[in-house]
Formats: C-alpha cells, structure tokens, sequence
C-alpha cells in the first residue's frame, strides 16, 4: 500500500469536507425550521433591544446615538454564536440514528467530518449577516466608517461561529444526547450576556463591570461594533482577532479530542 | 312531596358543589405538584428572570437619571415587576404545555369519562397556575430585597402585588389552556412561548414607555403585557394609591375575562368533539 | 495470506475501571477467506460490541484483531478502505435520496469522480433501486433502507463485509432478497461476516458459526457439526399444567431437559428416536395424558438453546 504525501492527505479532507457541507446545505434547504428561528431572532433582537433600550444612548459616555448601532452587532453575533452550536444539534442527531457511525467508518480524515459543517456554517453565517444588516439599515442602522467596518462585522461573526462550532461539536461528541443541546446553548447564552452585550463597560456597573471586563466576548463584541461607533482603530480591532484566533484554536482541539473520544 | 323534593335536591346541589370543589382542589393540586416534582420545568421560569433583573441592573444602572425614567433609587425598584411578568409569563407557557400533554397522553380523557366536574378540569389547572404565580411574586420580592430594591408600598403593597402576580398567572394561563385545549399538542402550546418573548420585549417589562419613540412606543402603549406589568410596578416605587392598586388587580382581571372565556369555549368544543 | 478476520482476546470493559462491565470478555475468531460467518447471540451478549470493534468504531480495552490483513487500531485507516459495515437499523439520513447518499459515500471512500456516477448507477441496479433513487430515503420501505444501506457499504469493493443484523424487522420477501445478495457477493470472492437473532438465516448462509454468550464465544463450528454435537433429536411433549413436574420426573429418565417455549417440556433422547414408544409408555404409567407430542432432529436452535440457555424469539420451536 503506497502511503499518502501531505498535499494528497490534505486534497481528501477538502474533498470530503465539501461533500459534507453539501449534504449540510441541502438538508438545510430541505428542513428550512432549523435555520430560520437562526435568521429570525437576531432580526427581532436587533429592532427591539434597539427599540426598548433605546433612550440607553442618552447616559453620558454611551458611544453611539443610535440605538441599532449598537445592538445590530450583538444580535448578529448571538446569531453567528448560536448558528454554530447548531452544528452540535445536528451531529447529536446524526449520532442519535446512527449516521455519525458511517461517517467515522470512513477511509477519511476525521478532520473533514468538523471542517465540512464549519464550512456549511460558515456559508449559513453569511446570511444571516447580510439579511439582518440590511433589515437593520431600513430601522435606521448607520456604518460609521465604509466597507472595512463591515468587514469587521463579518469577521466577528465568522470567528465567532467558529468558535461556538468547535464549542458544541465538542459538547455534543461527549454527551452524544439531547442533554448535550441545553449545555451548549445555556453556557452561549451566559458567556455571550455576561459581557458589553447591553452597554459599554464605561457605562455598566458592580458585578457586571468585573466579569464582562474579563470575557473575551467583550472584545469579540468590540471587534463587531467597529464599523458602527466611529472609525475603526487598532485598538478596537486586535483585542477581537486575539480572543477569536485563541478560543477558535481551543474549541476546535476540544472538537477533534471529542470526536477522537467516540471510539474509546 | 313537592317540598321533600326540593329539599333533596337542594341538597343533592349542596352535595354535588362540595364534590366539585374537592374535584377542582385536587386538579390544582395535582398541577402545583407536577411543577414541584419536575424541577426542569420551574427553574427555568425562575432562574431566568432573576439573571436578566441582575444584568439589567448592572448594565442599565446609570440610566435611572435620564430624563423620563421613574424616580427609583435603584434599576431593581424598576425591574421587580418586569421580573414577576417575566417569571409567570415562562411559567404559564409550562402549565399550558402541561395540559395539552395531559390530551396527548390520553390523562384528559380519563378525568373526562370519570364522573368530575368538567369545569374542575380547566378552574382547577388555573387555580394551580395562580398558586404558582403568586408564589413567584413573593419569591422575586424578598429575594431582590437584600440586593438594594425597596418596595413603597409596604408589606401591604407586598400582599397587593401577589394577588395581582395570582390574577396575572390565571390571565396568561387561560390563554394558553385554551391553546392547548383547542390543539391538544404540547408542541403547539411550546411554539407560542417566541410569541410571548416577543410580546414581553415590545412592553415597557425591560425599559419604561416614557423613554422610548416612535411606532416602537406606540406598540409598547398598546400592549396588554406593559399595562399588566405598570400597576404592579407603580406599587413597588411610588407606593400604594388607588388608582395604582386598580391597574393591578382591574387589568388583570379584564384580561383574565377574556382568556377564561376562550378557555371554556376550547374546553366545550373538545367536550363536544368527543 | 492471513485470513481476512483474526481476533485473539478481544475484550472492551465499560463503566468504571474498578468494576468493569465487560461488554466483550476476551474472544477469539478466525474468519477465512471466502467465508459467510454466521455471529448469534442474544440480544446484549456483545455481538454490536465485537462487531463495532472490528469495523473501527470502538477500540478494544485488551486483545488483538486483524481484519484484511491490518491492525484494527495501528491501521485503522487501512481497515476501513478494506471493508463494507451495513449497520444495524440502516442508519441513513432521511432528508437525502439515494444518489445523494452514494455520492458521499463515493466521495468518503475516496472513488475518483469520473468513475462515481458509473459505479453508483451499477449499485443501484444490483439492488434494485434504480427506480427510486432520486427519491428521499425517509419515503423507502424497511427493504428498500437495507438494500441501498448494502449498496452504500460496497462502493469502494470491499473485500471484507461486515453485516450487523441485516434482516431484522423485513418482511419475509424482503428477508429472501437480501439473502441471494449476499450469497451472490460471496460467490464473487467477499468474505463476509454477519451477526444475526434469526438461526434460520444463519443455517441457510453461514458456513460456519460463532455463538456468542455473556462476552464470551460458547461454541463455534459449521452448522452440521454443531448440529451433531448436540446429537439426540428434541422430543417436545405437552401435558397438563399441573402434570408437568411429574412429566419432567419421568422424562428425565430419557435424557437431559432442554430449554422450551412456555407450556412445553423438552427432553434430548438420549437413546435416539426409538425411545418414543418408551417415554410414552412410562407417562401413561404415571397417570400423565400427553396432549401433544412432537419429534424434532437437532436444529441450530438446540444448538443455540444448549450452548446459550436461551431460544431465540422468531426461531422454530
């Protein structure tokens, strides 16, 4: 048996992992109830958290005057977040009929069994992105400084679906139930509020203002608010990318021991 | 002989309303202990409300001096009431998806054929949900109590406040009977819980009406879920008044009109298709 | 060349290092080339285990096994290229059709693109989907499932096919289908290796059989020499109910009990069919009516009955 070289190794995950985000798409496209509550709620988040905190801009300090300004970036990235962990919703349910085990029985590189979705979830993210920043335009969202501040917005949501991707794989190869599904969507939902969700750390206070300063979320959130607040700066930036670049690497190796952990 | 008759029969009535209430006292019964057995289904009404109070007072602390906002000494004064609103509004969405599981599971039907009262069916799953309610009012106060939240209107506001939380639970609650009543799916009585999310955020539960604009304020002044949530509100940072205990227990108690009527109208429609 | 299946010792513990439960308690096997393996067991006995072991989805806590000639954990890789896994249940995804599930399968196993459509189109026609490829799977019958999950599992031409209860569930037309399949791919030159509760369908593929019983093999041989090892025929006698103690004092006489349906005592007659007209004889004596009687060669079900203490559900009694 001849061994396989590096670039031929890499050329069958690419292989495998698109065929994969085919049947991830297509699916998507068949049952449409899984992926629209992921577009509809950051749609609804942004108009009304816009629309009932929307006096918050007045406290001195506040960085914007528009409210969608600054809530649009948290609902895309609470739907870019929770769009990934629906990759662990759809493994558990692959597990829990039995197809998980055909795809682990395959000659491929395990690794294309997590880049495949990522890159279904990727493509989904996109979406969501776009649709919601254009519906948040018409409620009257701004961008502050051009395409590269949009940029940013993509990037967060990218990084940040990848991380909560890596997040609920993981969570879902060792629970391997619907248990499984509530660990992953409870620790996003704190992880993701604990942090400059609502106001900017100059505003908030107590308990609060020591946790979020702390949550790398903050910073992801910085990150995705850049093109929405004023220009965007360095210091805006480099927080966002350390903290997306550090947990994408950490739940992605929690991901692929996971995956490696089924078949002890 | 005529007289005799009537006695018995008067007495036969008296009887048969004793059995009844002891019917309909079980029924309540038995929902308040199926929330106190199935802790999955409570702590999320209670757990839940409790993290947005503490976050929304950590985050929106500093806006208690914009103009239009409430004078309150604390965000907490504010939130109590969003809170119980919050806490009751999950928690009658599960008793909701309780009694349609009961029509799922066939458990309806068997108190249907068993010679109870039908109404006690229906009065005694609100009286469970009122029980529930109220406690949830009670609990939300004295737990916020120690963290800087002060209620005006005293222990008697206090009192005032559970029985409209016990009013309230009893409105939303007919509201999701009659859904249940009328799907007979527990799925179908869960879809609805987006729906009263979505109610709760276009209501002044997490910010006040004063402050807001636009079509937005409009939506928030015309939504029952802002007027059920004010009185109580009014009570806990002005104090007691009478026109603020007569929002508390009146529009409640207008709401709770309207869904026991639908209820009952479910329930004899699924009697009748029986 | 080795033989496609060897297995010494193979064992997979779960639950707590202190107190293992061992699913799979130290088997050893050895499958030849061009072989039908029939694997029985009751349900729980580890035939799943042992059989997710061998295809890679579960590493063994201790043993070794070889199938096609590679290590099942150092060459896990070269193992799965080398055999076809139906899996119990089918498992499939419902949403796809089936050239979309043969396309990915082709892909997973590496099958270069320009050679995919062919080789799909050929599956199909082998088991008879053409028709309905286009259609999702979640609209196929039972039958339809295990032969597309069959189809699947040979798209990369294994040598080796591992076949976990492929008949479970289909209805007896379905059931005799499935077979000639399998018969046929094994005439083609596959070794194939099959767990299955019917003994019916071990007798009428395996060449030989494995019994397995609490983890560990109880007995193992070609159905006729397992057949003769259990010797005497089955008498099968129905008395009354509150008979049947006595009935058994003196059937015992005869020979060893043997394990029967509810309502029925069996008896292996020792001194073969002759000793009939004795048994029959020494009831009437003890004042016991026989309501039924029935003669019966050994089958696999005694086979199965002596080595495990069980009858399968779905077997002659």
């Amino acid at each position: 048996m001849s061994t396989t070289s590096p670039s031929e190794f890499a050329g069958t995950t690419m292989r495998s992992a698109s065929a994969l985000s085919t049947r991830a798409l297509r699916n998507t496209r068949r049952m449409p109830s899984t992926f629209l509550p992921t577009l509809a709620m950051p749609i609804f988040q942004s108009i009304a958290f816009a629309g009932t905190f929307f006096a918050i801009t007045k406290v001195p300090g506040f960085p914007t005057d528009r409210s969608i300004n600054w809530y649009m970036p948290l609902a895309v990235c609470m739907g870019a977040a929770f769009g990934g962990v629906g990759l662990g919703f759809s493994a558990i349910k692959d597990m829990e009929n039995g197809f998980f085990d055909r795809l682990r029985m395959a000659p491929t590189p395990r690794r294309s069994l997590i880049i495949g979705p990522l890159i279904s979830c990727y493509i989904r993210t996109l979406v969501v992105v776009t649709v919601v920043l254009l519906v948040s335009i018409c409620f009257g969202a701004r961008p502050t400084s051009g395409v590269v501040g949009l940029a940013m917005l993509y990037i967060a949501a990218l990084g940040l679906s990848t991380v909560s991707a890596g997040w609920g794989l993981g969570i879902a190869f060792r629970f391997r139930d619907m248990r499984g599904a509530a660990i992953m969507q409870l620790t996003l939902f704190l992880t993701m509020f604990l942090s400059s969700a609502q106001t900017p750390l100059n505003v908030m206070t107590g308990w609060l203002h020591t946790v979020a300063r702390y949550n790398p979320a903050t910073n992801i959130l910085r990150l995705s608010r850049q093109g929405f607040l004023g220009d965007v700066t360095w210091d805006g930036v480099w927080g966002g990318l350390v903290a997306l670049v550090g947990l994408s690497v950490l739940t992605l190796w929690f991901a692929r021991r996971g995956l490696d952990s089924l078949d002890r | 002989m005529t007289a005799t008759l009537s006695v018995q029969s008067t007495a036969a009535m008296s009887h048969n309303w004793r059995i009844g209430f002891r019917q309909t006292v079980a029924m309540s019964k038995r929902s308040v202990l199926a929330l106190w057995r199935q802790p999955a289904l409570v702590v999320p009404s209670m757990i839940f409300p409790l993290f947005f109070a503490a976050l929304g007072t950590s985050s929106f602390g500093r806006a208690i001096n914009l103009p239009g906002f409430p004078k309150v000494d604390s965000f907490l004064d504010f939130s109590l009431a969003g809170t119980i609103v919050q806490g009751v509004l999950f928690g009658s969405v599960q008793s909701g998806s309780a009694l349609a599981t009961d029509i799922e599971n066939g458990f309806f039907y068997r108190l249907m054929a068993a010679p109870s009262s039908r109404l006690g069916i229906l009065v005694g799953r609100l009286a469970g949900a009122a029980a529930y309610g109220a406690f949830q009012t009670l609990f939300f106060s004295l737990l916020l109590l120690p963290f800087g939240m002060s209620i005006k209107g005293g222990p008697l506001g206090v009192l005032i406040m559970v029985i409209s939380g016990g009013l309230i639970a009893i409105a939303i609650s007919g509201f999701m009977a009659a859904a249940a009543l009328k799907t007979g799916s527990s799925e179908a009585v869960q879809g609805i819980f987006p729906l009263v999310f979505i109610m709760l955020f276009f209501s002044s539960a997490f910010f006040p009406r004063q402050t807001m604009s636009g079509a937005y304020k409009h939506i928030a002044d015309f939504n029952p879920i802002s007027h059920l949530i004010e009185g109580m509100r009014d009570i806990c940072i002005d104090g007691l008044s009478s026109g603020a205990i007569a929002r508390a227990i009146l529009v409640p108690i207008a709401i709770m009109i309207v869904s026991f009527t639908l209820a009952l109208r479910a329930l004899a429609q699924r009697i009748a298709a029986q | 060349m080795t033989s496609p299946i060897i297995a010494t010792g193979l064992a997979r513990y779960f639950g707590s290092k202190d107190e293992p439960i061992k699913a799979v308690d130290g088997v050893d096997l050895e499958v030849k080339e061009g072989e039908i393996f029939g694997f029985l067991g009751p349900n729980g006995a580890g035939k799943s285990t042992t059989v997710r072991m061998l295809t890679t989805l579960l590493r063994p806590s201790a043993g070794q096994a070889f199938v096609a000639g590679y290590d099942i954990v150092k060459d896990a890789d070269k193992v799965r290229r080398s055999i076809g896994v139906a899996l119990q249940d089918a498992a499939i995804d419902p949403l796809m059709t089936g050239n979309e599930l043969l396309e990915l399968q082709a892909v997973l196993y590496g099958i270069p693109a320009n050679q995919m459509k062919k080789r799909a189109d050929e599956l199909l026609e082998r088991v008879g989907l053409t028709a309905a490829a286009d259609r999702r799977v979640g609209t196929y019958s039972g039958g339809m499932r295990r032969r597309l999950d069959l189809a699947l599992s040979l798209i990369h031409q294994p040598t080796v096919l591992f076949l976990d209860e492929p008949t479970t569930g289909l209805d007896p037309m379905s059931r005799l289908t499935l077979w000639e399949e399998v018969k046929r791919l094994n005439s083609e030159g596959t070794t194939v290796l099959l767990t299955t509760q019917y003994l019916e369908e071990a007798d009428q593929l395996a060449d030989r059989i494995a019994i397995i019983d609490h983890g560990k093999i109880v007995c193992e041989g070609t159905p006729r020499d397992l057949k003769a090892q259990v010797g005497a025929p089955t008498l099968l006698i129905t008395v009354a109910t509150h008979l049947s103690d006595t009935a058994t004092q003196v059937l015992k006489e005869f020979g060893d009990m043997r394990p029967t349906a509810e309502g029925t005592l069996g008896v292996g007659l020792n001194a073969g069919v002759e000793a009939v007209t004795d048994v029959v004889r020494r009831l009437d004596e003890a004042g016991i009516r026989v309501q039924h009687l029935e003669l019966n060669e050994p089958s696999l079900d005694d086979v199965f009955a002596e080595a495990t203490g069980y009858r399968l559900e779905g077997a002659k009694q």
